[in-house]
């Protein structure tokens, strides 16, 4: 039997995933808020009474699953990623994290997703703006193995916890049921440059890596996939012998992955260059799908191995 | 009857002094909205509506009351406080180093069922509570106390729409109508009224009554366990911010100001003279 889950969409994982849990314990409760998926339509129709549509209302979805957890459920709630996070970011903040309650944010359209929807769709700060949450633990899985595992990870996480899930298929990374509490894993090792990328980037960082092996660079790739609590130990690990480190992200500049390997470079006062590739402080008007806004904000892989060549020299 | 008001009156009265001696000796706190809602909480906690056990906290079967306008959590800690769930010695440390008690309530205060300060949030909780015990078919009831400042929150409207449609007729809502925010008159600020009519417009049951009248309060929510309607109750209480000292009583000074020297003085003294 293959164990690679290569072929299975990343939304479809998870919400297969999240059926099968719901399913067996009838105290786990969907929210969404007039968001729907393909895959979400058996929990729909089998699971009627763990299904609600609470209207196009985060805040109150945010609220009322928060009054359902202090009842004793075990609350999923679900819509796009700035929806999800930064409408209802303080009903999240009072409601979720003060509460340290069992609600995870489920946020589809990570990134530039939906990428000609514009920036009231853009899902570029949520990573900045989540992980200055105390209580909360945050994933962003790169693969179908991981994005099912993280049902299941928020489903045992006695407090809140928000993923970012992507969609469509990438190849598989990790094998089905594999022990992901390490927060984070060396993909990839290089002697000369270590990666560091989150969610379906760190397969543009796998690509890139692969590209500079062509240029006699050795390239590393860490796929931190869980953002909050960071695994800080093993990371410092990871990047132990390393002289220089890229960060490749979909968040905007401040505040992402960029910003929290900074944080511990100078917390633990590792000098190590560290070059942070991610989306401009700008918002973006322009129109166009995924690939085009990644290439106008040169996170394509051509434009990241330029940069990194540029830097690196 | 006469009797029961009597007592509900004094203790509210006892109230009234706690929650002053309170925010005088810390300083800081919200008096005005305390004084206009303490008379709710009194006929709640005191007046045989809520089901609760101060030695059994955590009882499933209790009420859950949630104050949504936090910031009048100094009334109901003096409540609190009375009925046993922590020491009253902690009242005089109020708003102090390292005291639980807060300018707003929070969940590991003994008693509080959920963090309130910010406006706005209890609704939704309070109606995914609700919820919660209709799945279970629990027969505990929710209870929520806003203000009418906090009802220009759109998410008090989110969590109307909410419990109306999913016939939430285990919660009940209160508000506490004096007819102040933060720094004006609501008749000035934007217009709340017909408030009566947004809730019913929203599916629920409506009552009106003078939020100071131990009579009107008892007998708006004499059946509230056993109601026919399946929709959720609205109180509109009818109240006074400031309620029992004269020179408080609807002065938009009184939201947060703190009486000292003599206006500490004459407060005492109205308030040692009412019963």
């Amino acid at each position: 039997m293959n164990m690679k889950m290569s072929d299975i969409d990343l939304r479809v994982a998870f919400f297969d995933e999240l059926y099968e849990i719901a399913k067996i314990d009838s105290n786990v409760i969907f929210l969404t808020a007039d968001m729907g998926a393909y895959s979400l339509g058996k929990f729909k129709k089998d699971l009627k009474k763990q299904y609600i549509n609470v209207g196009i209302a985060e805040q109150n979805m945010v609220s009322v699953a928060a009054g359902l957890a202090l009842g004793g459920k075990t609350v999923f709630i679900y819509t796009i990623v700035p929806f999800a996070t930064l409408r209802c970011y303080e009903q999240i903040k009072i409601d979720l994290c003060c509460m340290n309650l069992p609600v995870t944010i489920v946020g589809v359209g990570v990134g530039l997703t939906y990428g000609s929807d514009g920036p009231t769709h853009h899902g570029t700060q949520d990573i900045a703006v989540m992980r200055a949450l105390p209580e909360i633990t945050i994933l962003s899985p790169s693969d179908s193995a991981i994005t099912a595992a993280s049902a299941k990870i928020a489903y045992k996480n006695s407090g809140p916890t928000y993923i970012r899930i992507d969609k469509g298929k990438y190849p598989a990374l990790y094998e089905k049921e594999s022990d992901f509490s390490d927060g984070l894993s060396m993909l990839k090792e290089g002697k000369d440059i270590i990666i560091i990328s989150t969610g379906i980037m760190v397969h543009q960082a796998l690509k890139v890596a692969q590209n500079l092996a062509n240029h006699s660079i050795s390239v590393g790739v860490i796929d931190l996939y869980r953002i909050k609590p960071l695994n800080t130990e093993l990371l410092l690990k990871f990047i132990s012998n390393s002289k220089r480190i890229v960060t490749l992200e979909e968040n905007t500049i401040i505040g992402g992955i960029g910003s929290i390997v900074s944080e511990v470079l100078s917390d633990y006062e590792r000098n190590i260059s560290l070059k942070r590739i991610a989306i401009p402080d700008k918002h973006c008007f322009e129109s166009g799908d995924r690939e085009y806004l990644h290439t106008l904000h040169n996170l394509d892989v051509d434009n990241v191995v330029n940069t990194i060549l540029q830097w690196s020299n | 009857m006469k009797e029961k008001i009597h007592k509900l009156e004094e203790k509210a009265n006892w109230v009234r002094k706690q929650v002053l001696e309170m925010i005088a000796s810390a300083g800081k706190g919200h008096i005005g909205g305390a004084f206009s809602c303490t008379d709710i909480l009194v006929a709640l906690y005191y007046g045989g509506i809520l089901r609760f056990n101060p030695d059994d906290k955590n009882w499933d079967g209790r009420d859950r009351f949630i104050l949504s306008k936090g910031h009048s959590g100094a009334a109901l800690y003096a409540i609190l406080s009375d009925l046993g769930y922590f020491s009253p010695s902690e009242l005089c440390n109020y708003q102090k180093k390292g005291c639980i008690l807060g300018g707003h309530p929070d969940k590991k205060i003994p008693g509080i069922e959920a963090d309130t300060g910010s406006l706005g949030h209890g609704l939704g909780l309070g109606a995914g509570l609700a919820l919660s015990a209709k799945m279970d078919k629990k027969d505990f009831m929710t209870f929520v106390l806003l203000g009418d400042g906090e009802s220009y929150e759109g998410s008090v409207w989110e969590a109307s729409m909410f419990a109306g449609h999913h016939r939430l007729n285990n919660l009940v809502a209160i508000t506490d109508r004096n007819g102040l925010c933060v720094t004006d008159f609501l008749k000035d600020c934007l217009e709340i009224d017909p408030l009566e009519d947004k809730w019913k417009a929203f599916g629920w049951d409506v009552v009106i009554v003078n939020g100071h009248s131990y009579e009107e309060l008892l007998f708006a929510l004499k059946d509230f366990r056993s109601r026919k309607s399946d929709k959720p109750l609205m109180i509109i209480a009818k109240t006074i911010k400031g309620k029992g000292v004269s020179f408080m009583e609807s002065n938009l000074d009184y939201h947060h100001s703190v009486p000292k020297g003599e206006q500490l003085e004459i407060a005492r003294k109205e308030l040692n003279e009412k019963l």
